[in-house]
Parts: structure tokens; sequence; C-alpha cells
């Protein structure tokens, strides 16, 4: 471990003060009664420290719901791309949501060989600021290798007794620590109880995945005609909400707006879903994917073959959120265990 | 795997989705649907494009659309898209003529590896508007002629008001070592020659069984299972089958997921997959 310290809470809470003053600042708030999400947040007494999950996930940090990409002049043709480079703290990233960053990050970064502007622009801008969370029956971390994830955070709080157990990870975290007042150097004491916090979390997530990742693709493959998927299909709505809300859903559809004068407009990007019926359809309007049950399979597929194959790590961070915000009740962990309880002879068509 | 900046080296990072303005030089209607446009970058400088590639078309306020390039990196200067009018960007296209500007990116996809083919038989199979990109690889095959083998293209059409580049299919056929084999889907009034699905001109030609033949194939997503058929009754090994898949391609650059076919990308992996890539996706055609 490196360099390590403890905060209080009211110095922490001081410590998001200054930086609300100094820079922008995008952390938990609560919503509604039980929801929370990540907004850009003026007032740190706003800002929630413990909370087992956002609606949707801190991708929305680098890559919005909806986001302009260009702006163009209508007259002459003329294009700028838009570009927000605007430095930002990010903070309360879960280790899960952190892997889901860390996962956006090949995706939207260095795959394919191509580099997302935008996606860097933001994310080049951000010092990220991790916080251990407190699991429920929705969270499943420790089956897809993300209960312990640090990479991308700049400092990692743990709450203990005393205040909050802090892991100093990069140069600009230590920069941003150097902000805070209430820090001490942790004691044997305090590095044991976080250390202790940590291993109680992992007992607290009961949800599990019957199968080690490395070995998914294998017993998926088999499996792609399964009836859970028919099944799951007759149950699900298509309405997209799972790849809203996934850390590492990144498809997006970009269209045109254009003003009222006809003179100026936007290019915009804006979420997409392999789950609406028309992802798919080309210009004939042949939808190479047009039952539900093949979107339904490809989700599935997606995040624990295809993806796990080409990069070595499911595409799917066990936060929950997609069998957390299902109107149908669909189940992420659920019908991967279903399918995977399936006799191979059970599915061969 | 190339990165996109050893692609297009001078493009900047920051640039990935600018389109360049482009001047039409030349349009003109080729049927109802399907009107080919001649396009020059700025300088008169070479799009640099392999046949099969695409180019991302904008139209400020219309959006973006993948267009397959139909003209050959043999011609200079400038270059031909054929547009069918399908949908807002290509409609809106069809009212476009010389003078007027489109956005381009690209040139996009994998794209046909003529030099796989060089010294074999190539048979072409195209239906529809499957021939637009179809033609640069014929014209690709005609400007280097000594360098390949027989060429032999099979078009099929619904009818003979839908077939497109009725002058040059004329030019091709001539030559003995070119057959060009022109079908329409039903009997139509002044129609003499074949009619039925493009898979009916298959027992007219003859492929030689001491020579290797390469099967290119471009066209809607009905017709691939049934060429693909005959193809294996011809006995063309996968390998030696390269089709081009259509979907729906948004950014061109493996990034918005529109066009996955279950790992693949068809943007960055194809357009253009052998018959042995293809068997192994499920979901291709």
């Amino acid at each position: 471990m490196g360099p390590t310290g403890v905060i209080s809470e009211s110095g922490l809470r001081e410590l998001l003060g200054r930086i609300c003053e100094k820079s922008r600042l995008m952390a938990p708030v609560k919503r509604g009664k039980t929801s929370f999400d990540f907004e850009w947040v003026e007032d740190p007494e706003k800002v929630e420290l413990g909370f087992a999950r956002t609606v949707l996930p801190p991708k929305k940090a680098f890559m919005p719901p909806r986001e302009k990409i260009l702006e163009f002049s209508l007259a002459d043709g003329k294009t700028t791309p838009v570009l927000d480079k605007e430095p930002f703290v990010l903070f309360g990233i879960h280790p899960c949501d952190l892997k889901g960053i860390a996962l956006l990050d090949w995706a939207m970064g260095q795959r394919h060989g191509v580099s997302d502007p935008y996606y860097l622009a933001r994310r080049g801008a951000a010092t990220i600021i991790g916080i251990d969370c407190t699991p429920d029956e929705y969270c499943f971390c420790t089956s897809v290798g993300s209960a312990d994830t640090r990479e991308g955070a700049d400092l990692f709080l743990t709450p203990i007794e005393s205040g909050y157990f802090v892991e100093v990870l990069t140069e600009k975290g230590e920069e941003l620590l150097k902000d805070a007042a209430d820090v001490g150097e942790a004691t044997a004491a305090e590095e044991a109880a976080a250390k202790a916090a940590w291993e109680e979390r992992k007992q607290g997530v009961t949800t599990k995945i019957n199968a080690e990742m490395e070995a998914l693709p294998d017993r998926l493959e088999p499996r792609y005609h399964s009836d859970i998927f028919e099944e799951t299909a007759g149950r699900c709505y298509s309405c997209g909400t799972c790849t809203n809300v996934c850390p590492t859903c990144f498809c997006f559809d970009v269209d045109d707006e254009v003003d009222l004068l006809l003179s100026t407009g936007t290019r915009e990007r804006k979420y997409d879903s392999c789950q609406f019926q028309d992802f798919a359809v080309v210009a004939g309007g042949h939808n190479f994917r047009g039952e539900r049950a093949d979107r339904v399979r490809h989700r599935w597929f997606r995040k624990f073959v295809y993806l796990l194959r080409e990069h070595g790590m499911p595409f799917c961070v066990g936060c929950g959120r997609c069998s957390k915000s299902c109107t149908a009740e669909i189940g992420m962990v659920d019908v991967l265990n279903s399918v995977l309880a399936q006799a191979r002879e059970e599915v061969v068509r | 795997m190339t990165t996109l900046q050893q692609r297009f080296p001078d493009q900047k990072p920051e640039e990935l989705f600018v389109p360049e303005m482009a001047k039409i030089t030349r349009a003109e209607n080729l049927t109802e649907q399907d009107r080919i446009f001649e396009i020059e970058l700025p300088g008169g400088k070479d799009l640099g494009h392999k046949p099969g590639q695409f180019v991302e078309v904008s139209i400020f306020g219309f959006g973006e659309a993948p267009i397959s390039i139909t003209s050959s990196p043999a011609k200079k200067g400038s270059f031909e898209l054929c547009v069918r009018k399908l949908g807002g960007l290509t409609g809106k296209m069809h009212t476009l003529g010389a003078g007027d500007e489109v956005g381009i990116r690209g040139p996009l996809g994998n794209g046909f590896s003529m030099a796989d083919y060089e010294g074999a038989d190539c048979l072409l199979v195209s239906g529809g508007i499957g021939m637009a990109p179809l033609r640069s690889v014929v014209d690709s095959i005609l400007a280097e002629r000594e360098k390949y083998g027989r060429m032999m293209l099979l078009y099929g059409n619904r009818s003979p008001a839908d077939i497109l580049f009725t002058d040059e299919l004329e030019q091709w056929g001539k030559g003995e070592n070119n057959q060009v084999l022109v079908t329409i889907d039903r009997p139509a009034e002044g129609w003499e020659g074949n009619v039925g699905v493009v898979t009916t001109l298959f027992e007219q030609i003859e492929l030689d069984a001491s020579r290797r033949t390469v099967a290119v194939v471009v066209g809607p997503p009905v017709m691939y299972r049934f060429v693909y058929a005959e193809l294996s009754a011809l006995q063309i090994p996968d390998d030696h089958i390269y089709f081009s898949l259509e979907r729906r391609m948004k950014c061109g650059v493996g990034k918005c997921g529109n066009c996955q076919i279950e790992g693949k990308y068809v943007c960055i992996d194809g357009p253009v997959f052998t018959g042995e890539e293809l068997r192994s996706f499920r979901e291709s055609i």
C-alpha cells in the first residue's frame, strides 16, 4: 500500500468545499426518497457519503447522456469540435464504478486503435476520489473481479470509526489532499480497521455468478440458443434502461440539431441501446436483430463472451444497476446463472 | 492493428468526427432512385481508398450516412458515390448537384484486398445497389486486366428500370475473358434477358477447376444465404469468398457500436469478410 492518512468527516466536507471553490465538483446527491445521482455540486453539505449506488453511473461525467460534439454553420460548412477540457473532481466512486471507468477508458481510448476525443478530453480533466461502499442484494462485484479496484482513482476513502482512511494513489491525489485540514497519519490500528472494513464489505456481497469469469465464454457459447433468452425476452420491454444505467455500455447514436433560422447547428450524440428494436436496422429496412430474444442474448453475450474474449475482462462490474432499474425485474445474475445451469443438450437446436 | 493516426497521419485527434467539406463536380440520376455523384476533395487530392471501402457523408442538419465508394482507385483527382434514395440524408442528397458541398469522413473500413485476387478467376456477384461498391472492383480489374484471370459478373435486379451502369455493363462484357450476366426478378415488357433471381445465373457460368477462383459478393442481406449456397456447391473454398456486409455504421471508427456482429465491428473489421469468417458468426446474414 502506498501513502495513507486519515481524515475526519468534517475535514472531508471542508475539503469538498475547497474543491467547489477551486474547480467543478461532480458528486453523488440524494434525488428521490431512496435514489442518488451524480450531479454538479456547489454545496458540499449536499454530497452523500454513504449510498449503495447512483441511478446513472459516473460514465455521465465523461460521456453525458446527450452531448454536443460539433458546432457547424450551414452557410459555409465550417465546423468546430466541442471539447470540454475544464478540470473537475469526480467524487464518491465505488470500486465497481472505478472498474467501469477503467473499462470505458479502454473502449473509448485505445480499442480499435482509435481514441475518442470527447471522452478523453473530459477524462483527462478529471481527478477521481473513490470511496468504499455498503453493498446490497443487487451487488455482485466479488464475482466479476471489481471488488478491490483502485485503478483510475487519485484518492480512495474507506469509512472507519475515526473518520476516513485515505489511500493516496497518485500525485494528483496528493496535491488535492494538501488543501485538506484535519488529515493525520494513519495508525496501524486504523489501517487494520480499513482492511477489516474491506473484508466485511466483501462478505456482505451475497449475490454470486456460478462460474469463474475466464470460463464464461466457453460455457456460454454452446448455450447460444438457450430458451432462457426467449423466456427473458418474454418479460423484457426493450426499453433500454439496462444499457443506459450500465457503467460499461457506451453505444451511441448521432444526430443534428439546427437552429430556428437554419443558419447554425450542432451535431450531438446520445446513449443508444442494443435493446432498442431499431438498433440494427439498415437503410433498406432489414433488421439484423429484429427478434427481442436476439437482442437480449446480445446483451449477455457482449458482456460475458465477446468483450471478455477481446479484452480479457467481463464488461460487467457487478454494480447491480441494471437489475435494480429493470421494470420487468430481469436480473443480470439470475439470467446468467439460469443459462449456466442448463445442460448442453437442453439448448442444442 | 493500425491506429487511426497511422491511417490518417494528417488528421488531428480532436478532429476525429470533423468532416472535410468536398465539392460535387457532377451529379446524374442513373435510375429513379439512384443518383451518382462525382466529388472532389479540397485541392483535388486523392481519397486514397481501396475498392469496397466507404465514406461517412455529412449534410449538416441531416446527419451522416455511410456510403460505399463506387469509383476505383484508378480514378484520380475525384471519386464517385452512387446513392440510393432511402432515408432523410440520402433523400436530401438527391436534391444536390454540381457546385454543392457535402462533408466527407474516410475512407473507412477494410475494403477488398485486390492483391489476393491477382492471378485468380474472379466471380463477382451483386444485387441491386450492391453493384455500386462492386463497380470499384470491376474497374480495378479492368485497369490492370493482365493481373487477373477471367472476370465473371452476375448482377441481379428487380426490374430493367433498376439496372445501374447500363452502358458500362456492355463495355465490361467485351473481351473474351469477361462475362457479364444480368437478370431481373420478374418478366418485364421489352426485356429479353434472363429472368429470375441472381442465383439462376449460376448455371450459365463454368468454372475452370484447374484454376483458383475467388468470389466477391455484394448485395442485399436476403441474397447472401442463397449465393453462399451456390458458391459452396461450386466448391469455392470459404477463404476465397469475400462478402461485403451491410450494417448501420454511425461513427465508422469502431466506437458507436451500431454495426456489431457478435464481437466484430463491421466498420473496422469489415465490411469485407471471408466466407470463413461469416460462418463463424451466427448473426451475420
